[in-house]
C-alpha cells in the first residue's frame, strides 16, 4: 500500500514537472525543473530495486547532460520565448485534444484490462547465476545481450561522428 | 516456323538501335534504311511463315521461348490452379492474316514516311522511326502473344506508343491535348481488360487462348442469365472498346489525327484501332457463350458506325473525314463480331487496312501538297495536280463505298447479310451507314480533286536557286515524290483485290478468307463435331443477291447524291448549311415557274423531259433538304454528347484526383508540430476502431 | 546456465562483423588520406562485398545465434542481400554526388556502412531488444546522413524533422513494445508467441500492436505517419533519399514482419485489419498526392509511399504466400526505386540541380540513354509488363485474390491505373517536353554506370525472368516462424 502511495505520488510529480519543463517561458527556470524531473525518475528506480540504473540516472543525465543543456542555455542567450515565432498555421488545439483523447483511451484500456480481464500472471525473470543488482546487470549485458550492448556502442559512435560531422565548420 | 518469334522481333531491334544510337549518330537516311529494312525483313518472314501455316494440317503453331511467369498457385473456381505464363507465341489463321497486314502495310508506311517526314530535323526523324518500329514490335507482340498476358504486353506497348505518336509534335498544344486524352480514355479501357483477365484466370485456371477456348466450349451457353461468362465478355469488351473507339470511348480517335498522317494510317487506321476487334475475335469461342454480350457488342458497333458516319457528313478537315470513318467502319467490324460473324469482322478487318491506310496515306499526299492545309474548303481541283494520288485515292473511295468488285462490297457485303439473318434492325442501320459512307467518301473526293482550286496562291518561282536559302518555299501543289506514291499504287491494287478471297457462294465463289479464318474461332474439340450447324438461317442465293444489290445501290445513290451536291450544283451544300433565307428560296422558286413556263412552249419530248426535270429537282432538294437538316440535327447531338457527357465524365475524373491532390498539399505544410498530430490522430482513429470493434460491436 | 558465448555465435554474425571492422577502416582512412575519394568508395564496397559473401555462407541455414537474439536463417538472408545490395548501388551513385556537392566522403560513407548495420540487426533479430537496437542505429545513422547538405537549409530541415518526428514515433513505438513485455514477462519474438498463445488477447495486446503498427508505419511511411516523407525525401541529398526509400524501407518491412507474424500471430486477426486500413489509405492517397508534384524528388517520395502500400498488402495477408510475394515486391522495387534516383543524380551537375519535373525536359534529345532507363524504371513502377514491376504486382495482387481480399486487390488495381498518369508525365516531360535549360551534358562515370547498369539488369531481368527471384523470396518466407497457426486456420 504505502509502495503504491509512493508510486503514485512520484508518477503525478514526474508528469508534473514535465509539463513544467515545457510550459516555463524562462529557459533556465526549464532545465531546473528537467534536473528535478530527472531526480523523481532515479527515486522511481530506486523502489524499483534498480539502485545501479538510479546512480547512472543521477550521475549521467542529471549529473552530465543537464549540465551541458545549462552551458548551452547561458552562452546561447535566446532574446526571445520561442513562442513569439509560432507559426499561425499551427494546429495546437487539435494536438491538445488528440493527446487527451489518446491518454484517456490508454488510461481507459489499462484500468479496465488490469481490473476485468483474467490476465495470466506474468512470469518472474529467470533466476540469476549471482546476487547483486549491479552484478546482475553486467552478467546480463556480457552474456545474454552482448550483441545489442556491442551494437549500442556503434550507435554511440555514430552518434559522435554525426556530431562533428555536423558540427564541424566547412575549412 | 519456329523462327515467328523474330517477326516481332526485328523492328524491336531495330527502335533498339535507332532509339539508342541513331538519335545521336546517325544520318536521315540510315536510320530510315534500318527501320525500313527491318520491317521488310519482318514482312519476308511474315510471308514465308504464313506460306508455311497453309501447309500445316491443324493450322496452328505455337512457339514457347521461355517461361515468364513461374507457376503461382491461385485459388479458382475450379480449386487450386497455377498461373503460369510462358513467352509464348501462336500462329494460326487469324493471327497470320494480322501479321501480314501489320507488316505489309507497315512496310508501306515505312516507306511512304521516308519522303513525308522530310522536312522534319535529324533528330525528330530519327525519333519517328524509332517509335515507329517500336509500335511493329508492339502490334506484333500483340498479335502474336499465344496468351492474354503476352497479348496485354502488346497491348499497352501500342498504346504507349500511340499516345507517344500522337503528341509527336509537342510543341502543339491541341497535340500534347490529344495525346493525353488518349492516353486517359484508354487507361479505362485497359482497367476493364485487366479485370477481364483477372476473371478468366479466375474461372478457367489459364490465360492461354486456346486452353480458354476449350474450357469455355464445355460450359453451357448463357442464353438466359448474365453469369461468369458473360462478366468477362463484358470486360474484354470494355477493354476492345476503349482500344476500338466505340461508344462511348471513341472521343480520343478523332483528335489523335493531331499525329502525323503516316501514324494516322497506321496506328489509326489500319492496326492498332483493330486490336479491339482481333481481341473479341481470337475470344469468339467465349462470347459465343455469352448471348447476351454479343447483342451489347452487335449494338455498340451497330450504333458507333451510324453515328460517326453521321459526323463525317459534315466535316470540312480531310483527315477528320477520315478518322469518324475509321469510327464507323470499326463499328461495322463490331457488329459483324456481335452477330456472330467473327470471319467477316476480320475480313472487314483486313480488306479496311487496304483502302484507309490507301485513304489516309492520300490525303497524307495531298497535305503534303497543299503545304500542311487539311481544310477541304481551300482545296478542289487537285486532279490536275496529282494525277496518281487522285486515281489511287479514288479507288480507295469505291472500295469502301461498296461498289463491287472492290474489296469493301465483298467485306462489307457478308456483314450486312449476316446482320440482315440475325437482326434486321440493325441491318437497317448498317444499310443507312453505308449510304452516308458512300456520300462522305466521295463529297471528300469532289471536294479536294474536283471542281475549281480554292486554295491560297503561290509564288512562280523563277529558277532561283536562292529559294533554298530561306528555308522551305512552296510551290504550289504537286504530286508527291516516287516514294509517297508508289506506296499508294500498291494498297491501291490491295484495295481493289483484296476482296476476291472472299467472293461469297451467291456470287459463284468459295469465300475462301471464312474456311480459312474458322479454326480460330471455334474450339478445338468441337470443330470437327459439324460446327457448321450454328449458321443457322440461310437465305437462297436470289434472296442473298437481292440483298446485295439493295446495299449496292444505296451506296450509289450516296455517291450520286455526294456528286449532285458537290459536283453537278456546286455550292448547293453551303446554301444548305447557310441555311436558306426567304427571300433566296422565293428566287429560286420563281426559276422554277420560268422553266416550267419554258417547258410548254417546246415540243412534247423536251416537255417531259423538263418536267421530269423539274420533278426530280423537287424532290432531290427536299430529300436533300430534309437531309442536311437531319444531318445537322444528329450531328449536334453527337456533338452535345462529346463534349458534355463523355468529355465531361473524362475531366470529372481527372478534376477529382487534382483537387485530391491539392488538397493534400494544404495539409502538408510543413510544421513538425502539425505532422506529430496526423500521427497522434493515426493512433487515436485506431485505438478507436478497436475499442469500437470490441466493446460496441460492429 | 552456460556462460558469455560460443564462437559459433562470432561465426555466425560474420557479415556484421566485417560490416562493422569495414565501417572502422573507413573512418580511419579518412583521416589518413582524406582526399582519397576512390580509395574509400573501394574499402566500402570490398567491405560490401565481403559481407554479402558471408551472408552466403549460411544459406539455407535455420538457426538463431547469440542466446536467441538472432536469427540465422532465410528470411534475414533475404533482408540482407537486399540492404547491402542497395547499399552498395547507393554508394555507386554517391560517388558523382558527392564530387559535385563537395562533400566529405569519409565521413559518409562510414555512415552508410553504420545505417547497413543497423538493417541487417533489423532483418535478423529476433527479439524486440535487438530489433530496436537496430533501428536505432539506423536512424541515427539516417538523420545525420538527411543533414549532411550543411549549407543547405532545406538538408538541415530535414534532418531536423525526422529527427524530432522520429524520436516521437520511437516513443509510440517504444511504449507498445513495453506493453506486450508487460503482458508478457518476455523480449523474445518465440516467448511472447508462446505467453499469448491459448488465451483470448487482452486488449492490451491489441493496445500495443496499434502502437507498434504506429511506430513502424512511421518507418515505412504508412498514411497517417507519412507525412515526414515527403519534406525529407526532398531535402535530403539524392542518395541517401534513395537509400532511405529503399533501404530503410525494406528493413523496417523486415522487422514489422518479424514483430507481427512470429510474435503476434494470437492477434493476427487484429493487425490484418489494422494494416488493411493502413494499405488503402497508404497507396491512395500517395498515388493522389502524387499527381500534382512538380519536384521529381517529391513526386518519388509520394510513389515511394504508395509502393509501401502496395507492400503491406503482403502483411495483411499474412500467408506464405503473401510475404513470399511481398519480398519478390521488395526485390522488384530496390532495382526500379534506386534506378529512377540513380537518374536523378545523374541529374546533378555542377550547374544544374535537376530535380524538378520541367528539367527533364527534351531530356530524350541531350542524352537518350537516360531517357530511355528512366522510361524503363517509370513503366516498372506503374507496373507495366514486360517489366519487373509488372512481375511482382501480379504476385502481391494475386495473393491477394487468393487469400480473399479481392477488394483490396481491387483498389490496388485502381491505384495502379492512377498511377500510371504521373509515371508517363516523367515520360511526357522527357520526350515531349521543350528543352530545359542545357548545363552541361549528362555525364554517366563509371561508378554511376555500374549502379545503372544493375538497375536494369534487376528491372528487365525479373521482368522476363523472375524465376530467380521469386524461388529465394518463397524460401525466405518459409522461414519465417508463426505461420503454423495461420496456415492451420485456412
Amino acid at each position: 500500500m504505502a509502495e503504491a502511495l509512493a508510486f503514485y505520488t512520484l508518477s503525478v510529480l514526474i508528469l508534473g514537472l514535465a509539463v513544467a519543463v515545457i510550459t516555463t517561458p524562462n529557459t533556465v527556470h526549464s532545465v531546473v525543473f528537467l534536473v528535478l524531473n530527472f531526480l523523481c525518475v532515479a527515486v522511481l528506480y530506486v523502489f524499483l530495486q534498480a539502485e545501479f540504473l538510479a546512480v547512472i540516472q543521477v550521475l549521467v543525465y542529471a549529473g552530465g547532460i543537464v549540465v551541458l543543456y545549462l552551458f548551452v542555455v547561458m552562452l546561447v542567450n535566446l532574446g526571445r520565448s520561442p513562442e513569439e515565432h509560432q507559426d499561425p498555421r499551427r494546429l495546437g488545439l487539435i494536438g491538445l485534444g488528440l493527446s487527451g483523447a489518446v491518454l484517456l483511451e490508454l488510461a481507459g484500456i489499462i484500468a479496465y484490462s488490469y481490473t476485468r480481464e483474467q490476465s495470466p500472471p506474468v512470469t518472474a525473470a529467470q533466476a540469476s547465476p549471482v546476487q547483486g543488482n549491479i552484478e546482475e546487470l553486467g552478467w546480463l549485458l556480457y552474456t545474454d545481450y552482448l550483441i545489442p550492448f556491442e551494437v549500442a556502442s556503434v550507435l554511440l559512435l555514430v552518434a559522435m561522428v554525426g556530431a562533428i560531422v555536423l558540427a564541424r565548420r566547412e575549412s | 516456323m519456329d523462327f515467328i518469334w523474330l517477326i516481332p522481333l526485328l523492328p524491336g531491334v531495330g527502335a533498339a538501335i535507332n532509339g539508342l544510337l541513331g538519335i545521336r549518330y546517325f544520318s536521315k537516311v540510315l536510320a530510315a534504311r534500318i527501320a525500313c529494312a527491318t520491317m521488310g525483313a519482318a514482312l519476308l518472314l511474315s510471308l514465308v511463315a504464313f506460306l508455311e501455316l497453309l501447309g500445316l494440317e491443324h493450322r496452328e503453331h505455337v512457339v514457347t521461348l521461355a517461361h515468364w511467369i513461374p507457376p503461382i498457385p491461385l485459388e479458382t473456381a475450379s480449386g487450386i490452379g497455377a498461373f503460369e505464363v510462358p513467352w509464348a507465341f501462336r500462329l494460326d489463321p487469324l493471327s497470320g492474316m494480322m501479321i501480314l497486314i501489320v507488316t505489309g502495310i507497315g512496310f508501306l508506311i515505312h516507306l511512304y514516311s521516308t519522303a513525308y517526314m522530310d522536312h522534319e530535323p535529324r533528330g525528330g526523324y530519327v525519333r519517328f522511326f524509332c517509335y515507329l518500329n517500336l509500335f511493329c514490335f508492339f502490334m506484333l507482340t500483340l498479335v502474336l502473344g499465344s496468351t492474354f498476358l503476352v497479348m496485354f504486353v502488346g497491348w499497352e506497348g501500342v498504346g504507349l506508343c500511340s499516345y507517344l505518336l500522337i503528341g509527336f509534335w509537342y510543341h502543339k498544344q491541341s497535340a500534347s491535348d490529344a495525346g493525353k486524352k488518349a492516353f486517359i480514355v484508354n487507361r479505362i479501357g485497359d482497367f476493364g481488360f485487366v479485370l477481364g483477365v483477372f476473371l478468366v484466370f479466375y474461372t478457367f485456371g489459364t490465360v492461354d487462348f486456346r486452353e480458354v477456348a476449350e474450357a469455355a466450349s464445355h460450359m453451357p451457353v448463357e442464353v438466359a442469365g448474365f453469369g461468369v461468362v458473360s462478366a468477362i465478355c463484358l470486360l474484354l469488351f470494355v477493354g476492345a472498346v476503349g482500344k476500338s473507339a466505340q461508344i462511348p470511348l471513341y472521343v480520343w480517335l478523332p483528335d489523335a489525327m493531331e499525329g502525323p498522317t503516316p501514324v494516322s494510317a497506321l496506328i489509326h487506321a489500319a492496326t492498332m484501332v483493330t486490336a479491339g476487334v482481333y481481341m473479341v475475335g481470337r475470344n469468339a469461342v467465349l462470347f459465343e457463350h455469352a448471348p447476351m454480350v454479343m447483342t451489347v457488342v452487335a449494338t455498340v458497333g451497330a450504333l458507333t458506325a451510324l453515328m460517326a458516319a453521321t459526323i463525317g457528313l459534315v466535316q470540312t478537315d480531310i483527315k477528320k473525314v477520315l478518322a469518324y470513318s475509321t469510327v464507323s467502319q470499326l463499328g461495322y467490324m463490331f457488329l459483324a463480331t456481335g452477330v456472330g460473324a467473327f470471319a467477316a469482322g476480320a475480313f472487314h478487318l483486313m480488306t479496311h487496312a487496304f483502302f484507309k491506310a490507301l485513304l489516309f496515306l492520300g490525303s497524307g499526299s495531298v497535305i503534303h501538297a497543299m503545304d500542311e492545309e487539311q481544310d477541304m474548303k481551300k482545296m478542289g481541283g487537285l486532279k490536275y495536280y496529282m494525277g496518281t494520288t487522285f486515281i489511287t485515292m479514288f479507288i480507295g473511295a469505291i472500295a469502301i463505298a461498296g461498289v463491287p468488285p472492290f474489296s469493301g462490297f465483298f467485306s462489307k457485303d457478308e456483314i450486312l447479310y449476316r446482320t440482315f439473318l440475325s437482326n434486321k434492325w440493325l441491318w437497317g442501320l448498317a444499310v443507312v451507314t453505308a449510304g452516308m459512307t458512300a456520300f462522305y467518301m466521295f463529297r471528300l473526293i469532289f471536294m479536294t480533286f474536283f471542281g475549281d482550286y480554292r486554295g491560297p496562291g503561290w509564288k512562280h518561282e523563277e529558277h532561283g536557286g536562292h529559294a533554298e536559302e530561306h528555308g522551305h518555299t512552296w510551290h504550289g501543289p504537286h504530286e508527291s515524290p516516287r516514294l509517297m506514291t508508289v506506296p499508294l499504287m500498291v494498297l491501291a491494287v490491295g484495295a481493289f483485290a483484296a476482296g476476291f478471297v472472299g467472293v461469297p457462294a451467291a456470287l459463284g465463289g468459295g469465300n475462301a478468307i471464312e474456311h480459312f479464318l474458322e479454326p480460330s474461332f471455334v474450339a478445338t474439340s468441337a470443330s470437327h463435331a459439324g460446327e457448321a450447324e450454328h449458321a443457322v438461317a440461310h437465305l437462297s442465293h436470289g434472296a442473298e443477291l437481292a440483298l446485295m444489290a439493295f446495299s449496292v445501290l444505296v451506296g450509289l445513290a450516296g455517291i450520286s447524291l455526294a456528286y449532285h451536291l458537290y459536283v453537278r450544283r456546286r455550292g448547293q451544300a453551303d446554301r444548305l448549311a447557310a441555311n436558306w433565307s426567304v427571300a433566296h428560296r422565293v428566287l429560286l422558286n420563281k426559276y422554277y415557274v420560268d422553266e416550267a413556263y419554258g417547258a410548254t412552249a417546246i415540243d412534247g419530248t423536251m416537255a417531259s423531259a423538263r418536267g421530269l426535270w423539274t420533278v426530280d429537282r423537287r424532290v432531290v432538294d427536299g430529300a436533300v433538304n430534309g437531309a442536311g437538316w437531319l444531318t445537322r440535327a444528329l450531328s449536334w447531338v453527337s456533338h452535345v454528347l462529346d463534349k458534355y457527357v463523355v468529355d465531361g465524365l473524362v475531366n470529372l475524373v481527372g478534376w477529382i484526383c487534382q483537387e485530391g491532390s491539392y488538397l493534400f498539399r494544404r495539409v502538408q505544410t510543413g510544421l513538425i508540430q502539425n505532422y506529430a498530430v496526423a500521427t497522434l490522430f493515426g493512433v487515436f482513429a485506431f485505438i478507436t476502431m478497436y475499442l469500437v470493434a470490441r466493446y460496441v460491436g460492429v | 546456465m552456460p556462460a558469455g558465448f560460443s564462437a559459433l555465435d562470432f561465426y555466425y554474425i560474420l557479415p556484421e562483423l566485417l560490416l562493422t571492422g569495414g565501417a572502422m577502416v573507413v573512418l580511419l582512412l579518412a583521416v589518413l588520406t582524406p582526399r582519397n575519394d576512390n580509395l574509400l568508395l573501394g574499402v566500402s564496397l570490398g567491405t560490401l562485398v565481403a559481407s554479402v559473401l558471408s551472408v552466403s555462407l549460411f544459406s539455407g541455414l535455420d538457426v538463431t545465434a547469440a542466446r536467441g537474439l538472432l536469427a540465422v536463417d532465410s528470411f534475414a538472408a533475404f533482408f540482407k542481400f537486399i540492404v547491402l545490395l542497395s547499399a552498395g548501388l547507393t554508394m555507386l551513385m554517391s560517388a558523382p554526388y558527392l564530387r559535385v556537392e563537395g562533400l566529405k566522403a569519409g565521413e559518409y560513407y562510414f555512415l552508410i556502412l553504420c545505417a547497413t548495420l543497423g538493417m541487417m540487426f533489423m532483418a535478423s533479430g529476433v527479439d524486440l531488444i535487438t530489433l530496436f537496437i537496430g533501428l536505432e542505429t539506423m536512424a541515427v545513422s539516417f538523420y545525420i546522413l538527411a543533414g549532411f547538405l550543411k549549407p543547405n537549409p532545406r538538408s538541415n530541415e530535414a534532418a531536423v524533422k525526422y529527427f524530432l518526428l522520429g524520436a516521437f514515433s520511437l516513443g509510440v513505438l517504444l511504449y507498445g513494445m513495453s506493453l506486450v513485455y508487460g503482458a508478457t514477462g518476455t523480449t523474445s519474438l518465440q516467448g511472447i508467441a508462446v505467453a499469448l498463445s491459448g488465451q483470448s488477447p487482452s486488449m492490451v495486446i491489441v493496445l500495443a500492436v496499434v502502437l507498434i503498427g504506429a511506430g513502424m508505419g512511421f518507418k515505412i511511411a504508412a498514411v497517417p505517419f507519412h507525412m515526414w516523407a515527403p519534406d525529407v525525401y526532398e531535402g535530403a541529398p539524392t542518395p541517401v533519399t534513395a537509400f532511405l526509400s529503399v533501404g530503410s524501407k525494406a528493413a523496417s518491412f523486415a522487422m514489422l514482419l518479424r514483430i507481427f507474424v512470429e510474435a503476434l500471430p494470437a492477434v493476427a486477426a487484429d493487425w490484418s485489419a489494422l494494416f488493411w486500413v493502413l494499405a488503402v489509405l497508404t497507396m491512395t492517397l500517395g498515388n493522389i498526392a502524387a499527381l500534382t508534384q512538380s519536384n521529381l524528388k517529391r513526386m518519388l517520395a509520394y510513389s515511394s509511399i504508395a509502393h509501401a502500400g502496395y507492400l503491406l498488402i503482403g502483411v495483411v495477408v499474412g500467408t506464405e504466400r503473401g510475404v513470399a510475394s511481398m519480398l519478390v515486391y521488395l526485390g522488384v522495387y530496390l532495382f526500379m526505386q534506386l534506378g529512377a534516383f540513380a537518374i536523378v543524380v545523374a541529374m546533378r551537375r555542377s550547374d544544374v540541380v535537376g530535380d524538378e519535373l520541367k528539367d527533364l525536359g527534351g531530356l530524350f534529345r541531350r542524352s537518350p540513354a537516360a531517357a530511355f532507363m528512366m522510361l524503363l524504371f517509370m513503366l516498372s513502377l506503374g507496373g507495366i509488363p514486360p517489366t519487373a514491376g509488372f512481375m511482382g504486382k501480379v504476385w502481391l495482387f494475386g495473393a491477394a485474390v487468393d487469400a480473399g481480399f479481392v477488394w483490396l486487390a481491387v483498389i490496388a488495381v485502381a491505384n495502379s491505373a492512377v498511377s500510371l498518369y504521373y509515371y508517363l508525365r516523367v515520360v511526357v516531360f522527357m520526350w515531349m517536353h521543350e528543352d530545359a535549360q542545357p548545363g552541361s551534358p549528362l555525364v554517366f562515370g563509371p561508378a554511376m554506370t555500374v549502379a545503372l547498369g544493375i538497375a536494369i539488369l534487376g528491372t528487365v531481368v525479373f521482368g522476363i525472368y523472375p524465376q530467380l527471384l521469386f524461388e529465394q523470396a518463397q524460401a525466405a518466407a518459409g522461414t519465417l516462424e508463426g505461420f503454423s497457426a495461420t496456415v492451420a486456420l485456412r
